[in-house]
C-alpha cells in the first residue's frame, strides 16, 4: 500500500475516534459551557465523581440523543427488538426486562449480612414495630412475568404448576420466621383460572410493569378480609363510595424503551378505574395521618392514587373496604430500603399506629435501589 | 446589571430564594429509567434572597438529578426547571424552594442522610451561579 493511502486510512481512523469527542466539545464551548470532558480533570478521581462524569458525558451526548431512538426504531422495525428495557410478548404484550431476568436469572448465593438478605430485613424491621405493639403485614407484589407468564411465551402455561416464581420461597421464609406474609401469587393464580383472559380486563396492563384498576380492587378487598380474619384491623365508620370510570394510560414500558417507533404500534391502552369518595362530603378519598394503619410501598401504591385519576388506587380502595383512612408513605422503586429511611426521618407518622402493611415488587427482592439496609426506627 | 443566576423564575417562584454551594454528592445518581425519583443533596448557603432557612448547611430535593434543570419537568413533578445542566460539587447554584419536600412530591426519594434530622427542601428552580 502506497504511503498516501496509508496515511488516508490513518486520518480515517483518528477521525472516526475524534470527531465525536471534539465536536461535542466544541458545541459545548459554543453553548458558553466548559467542555464535560474538562470534569475528569478538575474533579477528585473517585469512584462517585467518575460515575458521575460517566453518565454526565452519556446524557449530554448530542449525538447519542439524536441517534439512538432512530437506530432502536429501525431495530425494532426491522427485528421485533424493543430495546434492552423491554421484552416483546405475545398478543401486544410487553415486559420489563429486570422482571424477567428476577424470575430466570440464578439467584446469587445466600448472603446472612445486610443489605443483600431480605428476610434479615424484613424481620428485623417486624421485630422493631412489634417492640412498640405495631403489627406487620409484608405484600410481596408478584411483577407481571409472574402472573402472565403465558403472555411473554407460549411455552409457559398458567395453569401448570411447574413455573414458581423465587419469591415463593422468601414468603415461605418469612412465614417461618413468624412474620405475617400475604402471598398474591396464589389470589392471581386462583383469579386466572377462574376467568378466561378474553373474558375479564386482565389484572395487569399489557404495556406497562403495573396491575389493572379491576385488580387494585380485588386485592385491597383480599387485604382487608385478611387484616380483619386477624384482627388487626377494625372496620371504621367513613362510608366511601366509588366512580367507575376510564381513562387512556401510556404504558411505563413504553416510555422507558424510548424507541419512537413503539409509541406508534403501540396506542394508549385503556383502563378501568374506581375513584373513591367520601360519600357524606363527595369528596376523593384522602390520608389521614392520625389513622392507626400506615401502608409503605412503591409504584404499585402510586398507580391510581396519586397518578390519574387520583384517589382510585390500592389505598384509596383498602380505606374503602375498612371504612376508615389510612396513613400512607409511597416510594417508587425504593420499598425495600428508601421508604423504612423516609419513615425513620418521619417518626410522627408512626405516632399511635397498630399496624403497618409493607408492599414491594418482588424484583426488587434482588435490584431494590439501596438493597435491603437495616434502617433505625427514630428513637430506635 | 442582572446578577449572575438569576431570572424571572428562580426570583419569583416559591417561598424562598438562596445562593448555595453544593458539598457534596454522596453517591452516583441511580439510573432514572424507571422511576424518576427526587435525590437529597447537601448545600452550604451563601447567601439567603429571600424567605428563611433553618441553619446554615441544608438538604435540598432535586428531582431527576440525572437531567438538565430546563428538561426535568415532568407530569409527575410539577413546576420545576432552571439554567443548570449538571450537578457538580463546588458549584454554586441560586435556587427557589419550597418547604418541605414531603408536601411537594409523592414519589421516590433517595435520602443518604436519613439519619440527619432537618427539613428536606424541594428545589422549584435552580440555576447556575458560578463554578
Amino acid at each position: 500500500m502506497s504511503r498516501r493511502f496509508q496515511l488516508l486510512f490513518s486520518g480515517l481512523f483518528l477521525a472516526t475516534i475524534f470527531i465525536v469527542p471534539l465536536s461535542q466539545a466544541g458545541l459545548e464551548i459554543y453553548q458558553g459551557q466548559l467542555p464535560e470532558f474538562f470534569d475528569v480533570f478538575t474533579r477528585v478521581p473517585k469512584r462517585v465523581n467518575l460515575r458521575t462524569f460517566e453518565t454526565n458525558i452519556e446524557n449530554r451526548s448530542v449525538y447519542a440523543t439524536a441517534v439512538r431512538p432512530w437506530i432502536q426504531s429501525l431495530l425494532f422495525m426491522a427485528l421485533r427488538d424493543p430495546g434492552e428495557k423491554a421484552l416483546l410478548g405475545r398478543d401486544g404484550w410487553l415486559f420489563y426486562t429486570p422482571d424477567v431476568r428476577y424470575l430466570v436469572e440464578n439467584k446469587p448465593a445466600e448472603s446472612d449480612t445486610e443489605p443483600e438478605n431480605p428476610v434479615l430485613a424484613i424481620t428485623t424491621f417486624s421485630r422493631q414495630l412489634s417492640q412498640r405493639g405495631i403489627h406487620l403485614i409484608v405484600l410481596p407484589m408478584p411483577g407481571k412475568p409472574s402472573v402472565y407468564p403465558d403472555e411473554l411465551t407460549h411455552r409457559a402455561h398458567m395453569h401448570d404448576h411447574d413455573f414458581a416464581s423465587p419469591t415463593r420461597e422468601l414468603i415461605s421464609s418469612l412465614q417461618t420466621a413468624g412474620v405475617e406474609t400475604m402471598d398474591l401469587y396464589e389470589t392471581f393464580l386462583s383469579l386466572r383460572q377462574q376467568h378466561r383472559l378474553d373474558a375479564v380486563e386482565p389484572y395487569y396492563l399489557a404495556q406497562d410493569t403495573h396491575w389493572s384498576g379491576t385488580a387494585v380492587r380485588i386485592i385491597a378487598h383480599v387485604v382487608a378480609r385478611r387484616l380483619l380474619d386477624l384482627g388487626w384491623a377494625q372496620t371504621g365508620s367513613t362510608e366511601y363510595t366509588v366512580n367507575s370510570m376510564y381513562l387512556r394510560r401510556r404504558g411505563d414500558i413504553i416510555r422507558m424503551a424510548s424507541v419512537p417507533s413503539l409509541t406508534q404500534t403501540f396506542p394508549a391502552e385503556e383502563v378501568h378505574c374506581f375513584q373513591v369518595f367520601d360519600k357524606e362530603t363527595r369528596n376523593l378519598y384522602k390520608d389521614d395521618a392520625r389513622s392507626a394503619i400506615l401502608l409503605l410501598g412503591d409504584s404499585f401504591f402510586r398507580m391510581y392514587e396519586t397518578d390519574e385519576p387520583t384517589s382510585a388506587g390500592f389505598i384509596a380502595h383498602l380505606a374503602r373496604e375498612l371504612r376508615t383512612p389510612l396513613t400512607s408513605i409511597v416510594n417508587d422503586g425504593g420499598a425495600s430500603t428508601l421508604v423504612r429511611q423516609q419513615l425513620s426521618r418521619r417518626s410522627d407518622l408512626l405516632r399511635g399506629k397498630k399496624l403497618v402493611i409493607w408492599e414491594f415488587v418482588e424484583r426488587d427482592i434482588r435490584f431494590g435501589t439501596d438493597g435491603w439496609k437495616y434502617v433505625p426506627l427514630p428513637r430506635d | 446589571m442582572k446578577q449572575q443566576g438569576t431570572d424571572h423564575e428562580v426570583t419569583t417562584l416559591g417561598t424562598i430564594e438562596i445562593s448555595a454551594r453544593l458539598l457534596e454528592i454522596p453517591e452516583p445518581f441511580p439510573p432514572n429509567d424507571l422511576y424518576n425519583y427526587a435525590y437529597i443533596l447537601k448545600y452550604h448557603v451563601i447567601k439567603v434572597h429571600r424567605g428563611n432557612v433553618d441553619g446554615s448547611d441544608i438538604f435540598v430535593a432535586q428531582y431527576n438529578p440525572l437531567k438538565p434543570r430546563s428538561s426535568a419537568r415532568d407530569e409527575f413533578s410539577g413546576k420545576i426547571g432552571g439554567s443548570l445542566e449538571a450537578f457538580r460539587v463546588g458549584d454554586v447554584h441560586r435556587m427557589a424552594l419550597e418547604a418541605s419536600v414531603d408536601d411537594y412530591w409523592m414519589g421516590g426519594i433517595i435520602d443518604m442522610y436519613f439519619k440527619q434530622a432537618g427539613i428536606r427542601y424541594w428545589a422549584v428552580w435552580t440555576n447556575l451561579e458560578s463554578k
